[in-house]
C-alpha cells in the first residue's frame, strides 16, 4: 500500500518566450535618406542591384574564406507549400562562412517586381547596411557581397509592401548565426500567433469541461477514501 | 437591545443618509423642499486643468525644395503654393515618360524605367500619343506577423492610419523611407494617382499585381472596348468579361478613348470592397491640341503643377479634388490578422456593408487638418481656376463653397448646356460622379465675395468630422495667396490650431475649446463627497444583505 500522501495535483506550465522584433519608429519625413540610397544602385533591364560588393573586404577580414553561388527562385508558386503565404521563395535559408563571398542569382518567376533584400551588413561597406536584387517581372537578377567575419544571422526580404509579411522572408547564416529569425516559412513560427479555432470553438471547451469533471470527481473521491 | 438590531439601525441609518439627494424620487424632493427649505449652497465640482497637448508641426520645412518652381528634364514645373509638394522629380517623369529623362532624373523620382513609357507622336502634333502606364497595388497600413505595428504607414490625419489598398506607379527600391522607418515613401499614398490622358492617346495600363489578393481595373466612363484587339477582357469586371489579375500576375489594358472628359477608374474585384478600400482614381481624357504634353500621373490628386494646353486656354490654375470616405470597420480588417485567407474571409463574407457607416471623410487621401498642408485650392483674384471633382465614397457628398458661388461645366465628364447656369454654392455630388467646376474669383458678390480663408467643405455634419470629431474630415479652404503665408499656410485669425494637430484630440481625449476659453465648459473633476457616499451606501446595503441571510439560515436551522 502506497503512503498516505499522494499527490493529486495537476500542472501545467506554461512557457512564454518573448524575444521581441523591435522596428524603431521614426515619425519624421526622411526625404534625405530616400535620396541617399540611390548613390548605390546600379540599374539594368532586369531592375536594379544596390551595394554589389565583390572586392572590398569588411575590417575583420584578411582574405576572402570561400566563394559561393546560390540561385534563388521567387514568386507566388513557392508559396504553395505554405498554407497561409502568398508570395515565397525556393531558399529560405542560406549558410556561409564568415568572410565568405556570395553570389545571389535571382530568380523572378512572377510578373510583378520582386527583391532579394539583405540588411544588417556594415554600413562602411555597405549604404544603409542593405544589399540588394531588384528583379522586374519574369526577369533574373544577380550579385556579390562579402560578409563580414562574425556569427550573424541575416534578414532577407522582399521589401514590396506586404511580400515579406506574405511568405517572402528569409536569413543568411553566417558561421553559427545569432539565432533564427521568426516567421520565416519552413524555418521559424510567427511571432505574433493567430487562433485558427472554429466558429463552435467555445462549445469545443464546454464539452472538454464535462470529461475534465467527472475524471476530477472520481480522483478527488478516491484520494478521500484513502484519507478516511 | 440586542446586538443585532443594533447593526440592523446603524446599517439603515447609513443607507438613509448616505443615499445621494439627486436620486430621491421627485415627490420626496418637494416635500423636503416644503418641509426645509432650498438647500444651502454647495460649490460645484472644480473646473479640471487643461491637459498639456503634444502636437506636430502644423506645416513642415520644405527640405528639399520640392515648392518652387523649376525646371527639370526641360519640363516647366510650376510653384506649388500649399505647404506640402509633390515630388518634382517624380512631376518631370511623368510629363517627359519615365523613358525620356536622364538617368539621374529618373533616379531621384524613384520610378522605374518602365513606368511611364511615352512613345511615338501618332497624329503628328508635337506630343506622344503612345501611352504606357504601369500601376502596381500596394497595401498601406497593414498587419504584421511579428509585430503589432503596421507596415508601410500612411497617417490620413493625426494618429490616424486605417488599412488601405492604392494603385501606384511602378517604383524601384525599398517601399518605407528608409530601414529604420515604417513611413512609406512620399509617392505612396491615398489617393490612387490621377490619371491624365490626350484625347485620341492609345493607352496601355499595365496592372502588374504585387498585392496579394486579386484585382482589376474598370475604366468608369472612360471610353474603352469590351475587349482588346486580341480577344482578352478590357472592361475589368470579372462577372462580364475577364478572370481577375491575380497576385504576382500582370495584365495589360487597351484603350484610345475618342471623348474627353473627367472619368473614373477602379478596381472591379468584389467591388464593394475593393473600391471602398483605395482602389480607385481619377482618369481624365483631356482635349487634343499641338504640343500637349501631359502630366500623366497626379500623385495624391491636389494642384496639377504641369497643366494641359486645353486647360490653361481657359484656366489659371487647375485642382484635381478626389472625396472618400471611409469605414474603419472594413478598412482595419487587413490590420486584425496577417493570414490572407482570414483576411479575404473577413473582408468579403463576415463584412456586411448593407449594415456598414464611414468614420472616416477624406480629401485627397487626407483629413483635417493634414488637408490645409496640401489640398488648399490657392487662388488669386479675377482667376479662373477648374476643379475636377470626384466623389469616390459610398454616399453622396454636399459640397459647400464658402464665400463663393461657382459654375458646373461638366458633369461624369460631359458638358453641360451653357444657358443651363448651374451656378451654386453647394455641390450635390452621387457615388463616383464627377464633377467640373469653374471658379471665378470676380469679387462681385455672387461668384466671390472677396479675398480671404474661405472653408470648403462636405455640408453634411458627418462630413466635417473624424469619427465625430469635429473640426475634421474632409475640411479644405479656398485661400487668396494675400492670406497665405511664405511657407504655405494660410494666415487665419481664428482659435489655436495646436489641439487639431495632435492624435489626443482625435481620440476623443481634449475638451474642444480647451485651447482658447479653458475656465468655459471645460472637463469636469469629480465629486469626491458622492462618490464617499456611493461607498457608505455600498457597504450598508452589503451589511443588510449579509443580515438577510443570515435571518435567513438562521430560521431554517
Amino acid at each position: 500500500m502506497p503512503g498516505p500522501h499522494r499527490y493529486c495535483v495537476l500542472t501545467i506550465v506554461i512557457c512564454l518566450t518573448s524575444p521581441y522584433l523591435s522596428y524603431a519608429m521614426s515619425g519624421h519625413d526622411m526625404h534625405h535618406s530616400e535620396q541617399k540610397q540611390e548613390h548605390a544602385m546600379v540599374y539594368n533591364d532586369a531592375g536594379m542591384v544596390m551595394n554589389h560588393n565583390d572586392s572590398d573586404l569588411p575590417f575583420d577580414c584578411k582574405k576572402i574564406s570561400r566563394d559561393y553561388a546560390f540561385t534563388i527562385h521567387a514568386g507566388v508558386a513557392y508559396a504553395r507549400d505554405f498554407p497561409g503565404t502568398v508570395f515565397g521563395m525556393d531558399q529560405r535559408e542560406i549558410t556561409v562562412d564568415p568572410c565568405s563571398r556570395i553570389t545571389i542569382t535571382f530568380v523572378n518567376e512572377d510578373q510583378v517586381r520582386h527583391q532579394w533584400m539583405l540588411h544588417g551588413l556594415p554600413k562602411y561597406l555597405y549604404d544603409q547596411g542593405m544589399f540588394t536584387l531588384e528583379a522586374m517581372g519574369e526577369h533574373t537578377q544577380s550579385g556579390t557581397f562579402i560578409v563580414p567575419g562574425d556569427d550573424k544571422t541575416y534578414l532577407v526580404h522582399c521589401d514590396l509592401p506586404q511580400h515579406m509579411e506574405k511568405g517572402m522572408k528569409g536569413q543568411l547564416v553566417v558561421g553559427r548565426g545569432s539565432g533564427d529569425l521568426w516567421s520565416i516559412p519552413g524555418v521559424s513560427r510567427e511571432f505574433r500567433q493567430q487562433n485558427y479555432l472554429p466558429g463552435h470553438a467555445a462549445l469545443i471547451f464546454l464539452l472538454a469541461i464535462m470529461p475534465g469533471i467527472t475524471a476530477s470527481l472520481i480522483v478527488f473521491a478516491r484520494c478521500g477514501k484513502i484519507k478516511s | 437591545m440586542s446586538r443585532n438590531t443594533w447593526i440592523w439601525g446603524t446599517a439603515i441609518f447609513v443607507l438613509l443618509i448616505s443615499f445621494p439627494p439627486q436620486w430621491y424620487p421627485e415627490p420626496v424632493r418637494l416635500q423636503l423642499a416644503a418641509w426645509f427649505g432650498a438647500d444651502a449652497y454647495r460649490a460645484l465640482p472644480e473646473s479640471a486643468q487643461p491637459s498639456a497637448v503634444k502636437s506636430e508641426i502644423a506645416c513642415p520645412e520644405d527640405v528639399l525644395g520640392w515648392r518652387e518652381a523649376q525646371e527639370i528634364a526641360g519640363v516647366q514645373i510650376r510653384r506649388s503654393l500649399n505647404c506640402v509638394a509633390d515630388d518634382p522629380y517624380a512631376v518631370a517623369a511623368f510629363v517627359r515618360g519615365t523613358n525620356n529623362i536622364p538617368q539621374s532624373v529618373l533616379m531621384r523620382s524613384g520610378l522605374t524605367q518602365d513606368a511611364i513609357v511615352k512613345g511615338r507622336d501618332l497624329d503628328n502634333d508635337g506630343d506622344p500619343d503612345e501611352i504606357h502606364i504601369r500601376l502596381e497595388v500596394v497595401e498601406l497600413n497593414g498587419a504584421s506577423p511579428d509585430t503589432d505595428n503596421l507596415t508601410t504607414q500612411y497617417a490620413i490625419a493625426p494618429g490616424i492610419k486605417p488599412g488601405l489598398w492604392v494603385f501606384v506607379p511602378k517604383m524601384t527600391g525599398m517601399a518605407t523611407k528608409n530601414f529604420e522607418s515604417l513611413q512609406a515613401r512620399s509617392l505612396l499614398r491615398l489617393p490612387s494617382p490621377v490619371i491624365r490622358i490626350e484625347q485620341g492617346d492609345h493607352v496601355f495600363i499595365t496592372l502588374e499585381n504585387s498585392h496579394y489578393m486579386p484585382h482589376t481595373i474598370h475604366f468608369h466612363g472612360v471610353d474603352h472596348p469590351f475587349q482588346d484587339a486580341d480577344g482578352e477582357g478590357n472592361d475589368g469586371v470579372p462577372l462580364t468579361s475577364e478572370v481577375p489579375v491575380m497576385p504576382g500576375q500582370a495584365r495589360t489594358y487597351d484603350l484610345q478613348p475618342r471623348q474627353a472628359g473627367t472619368m473614373f477608374y477602379h478596381c472591379h474585384v468584389q467591388s464593394h470592397v475593393h473600391v471602398m478600400m483605395g482602389l480607385q482614381g481619377l482618369f481624365i481624357v483631356e482635349e487634343n491640341r499641338p504640343n500637349n504634353w501631359l502630366q500623366t500621373l497626379n500623385i495624391g490628386a491636389g494642384q496639377v503643377r504641369y497643366p494641359s494646353v486645353s486647360v490653361k486656354e481657359n484656366y489659371d490654375r487647375e485642382y484635381d479634388l478626389h472625396y472618400q470616405d471611409i469605414d474603419r470597420d472594413l478598412n482595419n480588417r487587413i490590420q486584425k490578422t496577417n493570414d490572407p485567407r482570414l483576411v479575404t474571409k473577413s473582408l468579403h463574407r463576415d463584412y456586411n456593408i448593407t449594415t456598414a457607416s464611414s468614420e472616416y471623410f477624406t480629401l485627397n487621401g487626407k483629413s483635417f487638418p493634414y488637408t490645409f498642408r496640401e489640398s488648399l485650392v490657392i487662388v488669386k483674384p479675377n482667376e479662373t481656376i477648374k476643379l475636377r471633382i470626384v466623389n469616390g465614397g459610398s454616399s453622396g457628398i454636399a459640397l459647400h463653397t464658402h464665400g463663393h458661388k461657382a459654375t458646373v461645366t461638366h458633369r461624369d465628364g460631359v458638358p453641360v448646356q451653357p444657358n443651363t447656369g448651374i451656378v451654386r454654392d453647394v455641390f450635390w455630388i452621387a457615388p463616383a460622379q464627377r464633377l467640373d467646376v469653374k471658379l471665378e474669383t470676380t469679387n462681385d458678390g455672387l461668384h466671390s465675395y472677396g479675398e480671404g480663408v474661405w472653408l470648403l467643405h462636405d455640408h453634411q455634419g458627418k462630413g466635417v468630422t473624424t469619427n465625430g470629431i469635429g473640426p475634421g474630415g474632409n475640411i479644405s479652404a479656398i485661400v487668396y495667396e494675400s492670406y497665405l503665408k511664405d511657407n504655405g499656410w494660410p494666415r487665419t485669425f481664428g482659435v489655436s490650431w495646436d489641439p487639431y494637430f495632435s492624435a489626443a484630440y482625435y481620440r476623443k481625449e481634449v475638451p474642444v475649446w480647451q485651447s482658447y476659453a479653458e475656465n468655459l465648459s471645460s472637463e469636469v473633476t469629480f465629486d469626491g463627497w458622492l462618490i464617499l457616499r456611493l461607498l457608505g451606501l455600498g457597504v450598508a446595503a452589503g451589511t443588510i444583505a449579509a443580515l438577510l441571510i443570515l435571518q435567513f439560515q438562521g430560521r431554517r436551522s
